[in-house]
């Protein structure tokens, strides 16, 4: 497995404590006012970028993965996007199908090439969910 | 050996809002579902099973 994501010190900086995921418990959080990530105000190719973010769902519920609160930013410099993103946990089994998914949705929008980076800091919760996302959980059969 | 400390089920045991019928008549069956953040409920209004997040 590639380590490269958890290079840079905004990873050692994060509360969150062990690098290895045998074992992930997860814990409610409090919301974030930056958080979550939803596109808003994003103009030419970024909007493209999000709004095919927007129809990429999770692989276990159907709720598109930017009203789930994964998506960190969106950026498109020299018509290349760059998208930072977390999982709802480090040791996801769905990593590098979700990745793979993100990339190919951004490069759907139209960017000549797309690189999409892990971040566990701020560490995702379910607060990060949008009012949207939690009507499709409901509607799934989830208690939110 | 180590127990798995995501088995150990905090949370609520009753009283979970059932998201078909939005009643809190409802008992955890089970403190795991099938991700790590999520438990196993049941709706004694709508007799449904249902899941919480969080």
């Amino acid at each position: 497995m590639s380590t490269d994501e958890f290079d840079g010190g905004e990873f050692e900086e994060s509360e969150f404590e062990s690098e290895a995921c045998a074992y992930t418990d997860y814990s409610s959080g409090e919301a974030h006012d930056e958080y979550p990530k939803t596109g808003e105000g994003a103009t030419g190719t970024e909007r493209k970028v999000w709004d095919a973010l927007y129809e990429v769902e999770d692989p276990e519920m159907p709720v598109s993965i930017v009203d789930l609160g994964l998506i960190y930013g969106v950026e498109v410099v020299d018509d290349v996007a760059r998208v930072e993103m977390t999982l709802t946990y480090t040791g996801c089994p769905a990593r590098d199908m979700i990745l793979n998914d993100v990339r190919c949705a951004a490069l759907a929008a139209g960017v000549a090439d797309a690189e999409v980076t892990l971040r566990y800091s701020p560490p995702w919760n379910v607060e990060m969910v949008t009012e949207d996302g939690k009507r499709d959980l409901r509607e799934f059969g989830l208690s939110v | 050996m180590r127990f798995d400390p995501s088995t150990r089920g905090d949370g609520p045991e009753t009283g979970v809002e059932c998201p078909y019928c939005e009643s809190t008549n409802t008992v955890r069956d089970h403190p795991k579902g099938p991700g790590l953040c999520r438990s196993m409920h049941y709706c004694e209004e709508c007799e449904q099973p249902f899941e919480q997040f969080g």
